[in-house]
């Protein structure tokens, strides 16, 4: 090839990528109106309890984490300490 | 910019792996990301700490390592109010991190109001507006100093007025939020440095309480509890915005009130209480005794009283009863209160039909002038129905500050020593300086003479006239020259403008206190040098106990280090007394033994330990039963809170894990009187005088105090009456060696008791035999008398209306008149009718036509400096104001949220915004009293230390607030006074 | 399990505002934004007066989350609605549509922009690593995370805010106003059923 040709391609090509200098990045997903769009989010159960208090449940096990719950929102009601 | 945009940051990696870190999870809140991250708190309007994204740069995610360190928990009390809830403080490397409910309370379980659950901001240090180093007025400005500096130059200042003029030239103003150990060590400091000039703030909180109601059965605190209400069928809120004054306190009233309990409100505004009640009633401010006599004639008249009981256990309810009959009747009574004779009939009726029930105040009784009066007029009306003594029944008293009633009960108060015992009677000082180690003609020298020392001091509602007074007329050699305002605001004090010109002329003023307080900032607008303000740690930044309105101690563990340069009370106090000359009487260090033993502080300073002080208090305390409360046994009750019912408080079984000790039996928190030694293991009192039960059961019977008879007429209980399982069936007096001798109990003793009892009453007998031996035979150490709905020993021996001294009603003021002058009360003249005679003759209640009346806000606390300084709670209230009335409003071309000034005849006037509402009458206003920091106007900011201000300032109520003083004890009337609204 | 509610009975609630501050506390909220707040009504009117907490009601179906023009709201599978503030363009669409005034602006910068939009979270954080220091500096606590409840239903002075599993805690309300009778009229129970019947006449079918 002339160098002539190869200075046009390049100069294309240079200004193919230089097209998109300018500009951030689009999003890899394309954007679909009505659908979250943000980051992922961990569920609470997929968590340890932590290493002080008292809530205890197996880790990953659904479960195990509601039941703590539910006992936990015993704290709200009085009766569950007055009525024993 | 792209509409949509991904993260560009690298701090977030989307994944799900961070559950997994358990370890990680407790570390990841660390110091430097939690600075960071403080909410800025500028006012209204500030820079949010947490900026929106696209301006966090990079250097975010840089600069937070994950700090490694374990994460402790300790259990500390809210240090605002009385109801003492338990908080759990998550630490970690000595920051504190959270704070998590604490459901196991049985006095809480779990609930906080916003003062509880924002109590964490006293550890936060970014961007606080504590007292962080000790300050020096010079020039008119704060200037900085060392520790050392401040005590050589304060030391110096007060031995020279000490040299000049005597020991009384000084006032201490102590605190009712010092733990119980700091309270009695000051009583002890002041003492050692030779006055009674020392007091706190149940001086204007419950002192005519503590007086009146001790005058009428034996001990002036609540008579049962918060919890307690459960198992009530009527509340009767007289004087009391629990609401927002103890807010905690109303799950114990909603959940009564919910199975079945009656709950009826009296007050001149209709308060968030008033909201949830059943029966509103709106009456006059300062007309308790004609509305308590008013309905007292109801039950009188429809034969609603409890005849037996009153029979068995009252004197002198029948001169009550012809009192009542001649002289409230209801076309007086309406006359007097503004209610109707429906109204009134309708609450007399509704407390007979619902027992038992419970009278429940707080200020709105005690802050008047003849209150002395209007709190015994509430115990004759429950002793009418038969309500005292017994669960569900009897006078709830709700205390203010979390530790007032400890600190009333052992603290600084100017006439008594720790547990009341009487600074004029001798005996006190032998029975105490024996406990103290301390030689006691040693301790007479240190006071002015020994008639000084049996005098009660001046009281903190009048220090200012003890500056002001002439001097020939105030009944202590000197004049005050100096004042430490220990722990305590000076705006919650009556007459602003004058406690101004006493700071004028005052030689010496020193604060001790987390926050520089209002003292500071109107010390220095009025002069250039001559104060000291000196940073003190919180109470949540040591240990020690706390007594609770229901007389339940609780202990505190210490959550952190005390912050910035400030140090505990008592280590201020131990290195005050080196300075003076008396660390070692202190501490109780003398003839080669040492009561208290000095444990390091912060930086490795000594500072007296709290656990032996409280072994001290156990050895002294025995009038009101601070003896069995050991720390051992407090912290076991500290570490189980679940096994304690909460309608009971008792303990059903238990034992702690930690040390073994058995819990079964204890009521939470030993609430005294927890007679004897704690090797009797007595359980505490959680219901005063309740003869149902065996007194080492938590049983009781009504105090014989006041001698066994009184005009050929029995003042000890009749026969049959007695606590159960009385060996004695019928009324004794208190007990003494002879009375044991007598009954041939006095060998029950062992030989070591019996060698301290020789010659001792029950109150001064330190091996605590005396009462061992008598509560083993079912017997009250104090004796088994009657309530006495009649005294001797008050001016008015039934109590008595009496208007206001600045009356809206000058034509009452002649049916009602106020007690004469006093020539000498507490050191100082006090005038009450000719203030009144004198309002009614410059025709006051025309040109200030309006009731004013002050009290709380649920934000706020006490002078409020604290509170106001804490952004989560100072965002809530940003102004202050006043309730007034629309038609009150329209009258004076008012707008809601305009600024108004209020004017009273003090000549002063404060500048607060209008909220207008129909929560109060046409004739009433109302201003609450927790802030300060502008004077008539003026932001007083420049006059606080450089970034130690308050974030939320505003008039103090008591700039403009008058004079009038309780007949007994000094009390200010702070909740009736007049004064007149206008635009500003 | 029902999902994440909560109630607030106007029955108990005196604006203590312990709700609004252990909020704040939990989550280091700043000044301005405040995502719970107590509410009273006719306030000085004898008999009328009521207080009660407000904050975000996550909705099943949230007109915040309709109308987010870059769709940064999502709903967990417990029924809590979060955001994702790094989606977020501040707009204040999402505070029009809120019947309870949820949604939150912190002020930023010299002009009062409009920041990321703030709002109660159910102290369940927000689409950061659980626990994480972005997630509590964005979003505040994770308590969910930690077998917890919010902290505002679980300081509530009165327990009058109650904040958890539906069931559980309508439950627990249910007792309360078998126990006293009443305290659901306030939430329109006129509305539904109409206003109290006047006593029927003697002798008339009841």
């Amino acid at each position: 090839m002339s160098a002539r040709v190869m200075v046009a391609v390049a100069a294309a090509l240079a200004c193919a990528a230089l097209a998109g200098c300018g500009e951030r990045p689009q999003s890899e997903a394309t954007y679909k109106q009505g659908k979250y769009q943000g980051k992922p989010d961990t569920r609470p159960w997929d968590n340890a309890p932590l290493a002080y208090g008292n809530n205890k449940w197996t880790k990953g096990d659904k479960r195990s984490w509601e039941d703590e719950l539910k006992g936990r929102t015993l704290n709200q009601n009085e009766n569950t300490r007055i009525g024993q | 910019m792209l509409l949509t945009r991904k993260s560009a940051s690298a701090a977030a990696a989307p994944s799900r792996l961070s559950g997994g870190l358990a370890g990680i999870l407790a570390n990841t809140v660390d110091r430097r990301a939690f600075l960071k991250r403080s909410g800025v708190t500028l006012g209204a309007g500030a820079v949010a700490a947490q900026l929106p994204f696209n301006m966090i740069g990079k250097a975010e995610a840089a600069d937070t390592p994950a700090e490694t360190g374990k994460v402790e928990v300790r259990r500390t009390v809210c240090t605002h109010c009385s109801v003492g809830c338990a908080v759990d403080a998550v630490v970690q490397n000595g920051v504190w991190i959270r704070q998590e409910p604490v459901f196991d309370s049985p006095l809480n379980l779990g609930a906080h109001c916003a003062k509880g659950a924002s109590i964490r901001d006293h550890g936060i240090t970014h961007d606080s507006h504590r007292l962080k180093y000790p300050v020096k007025l010079e020039g008119g400005k704060w200037k900085r100093i060392s520790w050392d500096q401040a005590y050589d130059e304060i030391s110096q200042k007060l031995l020279a007025i000490r040299k000049d003029s005597g020991p009384d030239a000084l006032f201490v103003v102590g605190s009712s939020k010092h733990n119980n150990e700091q309270a009695y060590l000051l009583r002890k400091w002041v003492s050692l440095w030779g006055t009674n000039n020392c007091d706190h703030q149940a001086r204007i909180c419950h002192s005519t309480t503590v007086a009146g109601v001790a005058q009428t059965w034996g001990y002036g605190a609540m008579t049962n509890s918060y919890n307690d209400e459960q198992n009530s069928k009527c509340l009767f809120f007289l004087g009391s915005n629990a609401a927002e004054a103890h807010p905690v306190s109303m799950l114990h009233t909603l959940h009564a009130k919910e199975n079945g309990c009656k709950v009826i409100v009296a007050d001149p505004r209709y308060t968030r209480t008033a909201a949830k009640a059943d029966v509103y009633v709106r009456f006059r401010s300062g007309t308790d005794v004609a509305l308590l006599f008013g309905i007292l004639y109801h039950v009188f008249k429809n034969g609603w009283e409890d005849k037996q009981y009153i029979q068995d256990r009252v004197y002198g309810m029948d001169k009550v009863k012809e009192e009542v009959m001649a002289k409230w009747t209801p076309d007086k009574v309406t006359e007097v209160t503004g209610v109707s004779e429906a109204e009134v009939l309708n609450v007399a009726k509704t407390l007979a039909e619902h027992r038992p029930g419970f009278i429940i105040w707080a200020m709105g009784q005690t802050q008047h002038n003849a209150a002395n009066g209007i709190v015994r007029a509430s115990n004759i009306l429950m002793l009418a129905l038969g309500n005292v003594g017994r669960s569900g029944g009897g006078c709830n008293i709700y205390r203010g500050h979390d530790n007032v009633q400890g600190a009333t009960d052992v603290g600084p108060n100017p006439d008594t020593l720790p547990g009341y015992y009487p600074v004029f009677v001798p005996g006190s000082w032998v029975h105490w300086s024996r406990v103290w180690n301390v030689d006691l003609p040693w301790l007479k020298k240190q006071y002015a003479s020994e008639a000084m020392m049996g005098k009660p001091g001046m009281t903190v509602s009048r220090w200012i006239d003890g500056v002001l007074e002439k001097n020939d007329v105030i009944d202590q050699d000197p004049n005050l020259r100096a004042i430490i305002y220990w722990g305590h605001a000076p705006n919650s004090q009556t007459r602003g403008k004058d406690m101004l010109e006493a700071m004028k002329k005052l030689d010496l003023m020193v604060v001790i206190d987390p926050y520089p307080s209002a003292s500071a900032s109107m010390f220095a607008m009025v002069r250039q040098e001559g104060a000291y303000l000196l940073p003190v740690a919180t109470q949540l930044e040591t240990e020690g106990s706390v007594t609770a309105s229901n007389r339940s101690l609780q202990w505190r563990e210490k959550v952190i280090e005390p912050l910035f340069e400030s140090r505990t009370d008592h280590m201020i106090m131990y290195q005050l007394a080196q300075k003076f000359g008396f660390a070692d009487q202190l501490v109780g260090k003398k003839d080669g033994k040492q009561n208290i033993r000095l444990v390091k502080g912060k930086g490795g300073m000594e500072e007296p330990s709290m656990e032996d002080t409280l072994r001290e208090i156990n050895r002294g305390a025995w009038t009101i039963g601070y003896t069995g409360q050991s720390p051992e046994r407090l912290q076991a009750h500290m570490r189980n809170m679940h096994v304690f019912d909460v309608k009971t408080l008792r303990a059903r079984g238990g034992k702690d894990a930690k040390t073994g000790y058995d819990l079964t039996g204890d009521y939470y928190g030993l609430p005294w009187p927890c007679y004897g030694t704690a090797a009797i293991k007595h359980p505490g009192t959680p219901n005063l005088y309740d003869t149902s039960k065996h007194v080492m059961d938590g049983g009781h019977t009504f105090r014989a105090l006041f001698g066994v008879e009184k005009d050929g007429v029995n003042l000890l209980a009749e026969d049959g009456v007695c606590s159960k399982g009385s060996d004695i069936t019928t009324g004794y007096p208190q007990f003494d060696h002879v009375l044991l001798k007598k009954l041939g109990w006095w060998d029950e003793l062992t030989d070591d008791e019996k060698k301290e009892a020789e010659g001792k009453l029950w109150t001064n007998d330190l091996s605590g035999g005396i009462q061992r031996v008598v509560m083993k035979h079912g017997c009250s150490p104090f004796g088994n008398a009657k309530a006495r709905a009649v005294v001797w020993n008050f001016p008015d021996a039934i109590p008595q209306h009496r208007e206001p001294l600045y009356s809206p009603r000058p034509d009452l003021v002649e049916k009602y008149p106020a007690n004469d002058d006093v020539k000498v009360l507490w050191r100082l003249p006090t005038l009450f009718k000719s203030v009144q005679q004198k309002a009614v003759a410059d025709k006051t209640a025309e040109k200030y036509p309006l009731i004013l009346t002050s009290g709380r806000l649920v934000e706020y606390e006490g002078g409020g400096e604290e509170t106001r300084s804490n952004p989560w709670l100072a965002e809530l209230q940003q102004d202050n104001f006043v309730e007034i009335n629309p038609k009150t409003a329209a009258d004076r071309g008012i707008r809601g949220g305009e600024y108004v000034w209020v004017s009273t005849p003090s000549g002063a006037k404060i500048k607060v915004k209008a909220k207008v509402t129909e929560g109060v009458g046409p004739d009433t206003v109302f201003v609450p009293f927790h802030f300060s920091g502008w004077w008539e106007g003026k932001d007083m900011l420049p006059y606080y230390p450089e970034g130690a201000h308050p974030i939320v300032r505003g008039e103090a109520v008591n700039t403009a607030t008058t004079y009038g003083y309780d007949r007994v004890t000094m009390m200010q009337e702070t909740k009736t006074t007049l004064c007149q609204v206008a635009k500003a | 399990m029902a999902r994440m509610k909560f109630l607030c009975d106007a029955e108990r609630c005196i604006e203590c505002n312990g709700c609004v501050t252990a909020c704040k506390n939990e989550n280091e909220v700043p000044w301005g934004v405040n995502r719970r707040r107590v509410v009273t009504i006719n306030d000085g009117v004898i008999g009328a007066e009521k207080s009660i907490s407000v904050a975000c009601m996550h909705c099943s179906d949230a007109p915040c989350m309709a109308v987010c023009p870059v769709d940064c709201f999502y709903r967990t599978e417990d029924g809590v609605v979060l955001h994702d503030k790094d989606l977020c363009i501040g707009c204040g669409y999402c505070f029009y549509a809120c019947p309870f005034g949820a949604p939150q602006f912190p002020q930023a910068g010299a002009f009062g922009l409009r920041g990321k939009m703030d709002k109660c979270t159910f102290c369940s954080g927000g689409p950061e690593p659980d626990g994480s220091e972005a997630e509590f500096k964005k979003y505040g606590r994770n308590r969910l995370a930690e077998g917890k409840l919010p902290a505002c239903a679980e300081m509530c002075s009165t327990k009058a805010l109650l904040g958890g599993d539906g069931d559980v805690i309508a439950d627990i309300y249910r007792q309360r106003v078998t126990v006293r009778g009443k305290g659901s009229e306030v939430w329109g129970w006129g509305t539904a059923y109409g206003p109290p019947q006047a006593k029927p006449a003697a002798g008339s079918k009841s």
